[in-house]
């Protein structure tokens, strides 16, 4: 499933974070919230994206 | 791929600022100049709660202006809160524009979750 989770603290600052989606288009999704709600302070890929990368790599090798 | 973006809010949509207002039960925003202490700007004015003078933003530049005299004609926090509102709004009117769902939950330490799924 894929999703985009925003969570806005108590003075208004937004952090948006992206699940489940493949390659960049995690960012092409959420881009229109990023531009609807202000000015970007800061952008990391979280360890999912490298949990999903491994998990990918194990599925391959499996298969084979 | 996954990623964490974090956003400093910026106060430019009318429709937004207006359901934030209402879900704040405060009165309806208006539009036109008005004074700020020994100051007049001219935008949409959103009268907080227990506030002297009114915050006006400047839609578009997303920019607040305000006298509160460092918290004594009016509490930091009634601004927060209508910052984290308006945020909440914004993100679910563009997320509903967008044709997603977004589900919204309170958090223990005062944030707001807003969970947006996207199809296809």
């Amino acid at each position: 499933m894929k999703t985009i989770e925003i969570i806005v603290s108590p003075t208004g600052e937004s952090r948006l974070e992206t699940r489940g989606f493949q390659g960049s288009e995690c960012r092409e999704a959420s881009r229109f919230l990023e531009a609807a709600l202000g000015q970007q302070t800061s952008e990391t890929l979280t360890a999912e994206f490298h949990a999903t990368e491994i998990t990918q790599q194990n599925q391959i090798e499996q298969k084979e | 791929m996954s990623h964490v973006v974090t956003i400093e809010t910026e106060v430019r949509d009318v429709t937004a600022i207006r359901q934030a207002t209402r879900r704040l039960q405060l009165p309806d925003p208006t539009y036109g100049e008005v004074r700020l202490f020994n100051d007049r700007k001219r935008g949409c004015a959103i009268q907080l709660r227990d506030w002297r003078y009114p915050v006006v933003a400047d839609v578009t530049t997303g920019r607040l202006d305000y006298d509160n005299y460092n918290g004594h004609w009016g509490s930091q926090k009634e601004l927060d809160q209508f910052l984290q509102r308006y945020a909440v709004e914004r993100a679910t009117i563009e997320a509903r524009k967008q044709g997603h769902t977004a589900v919204e939950q309170s958090l223990p330490d005062g944030s707001i979750k807003l969970v947006i799924q996207v199809g296809g």
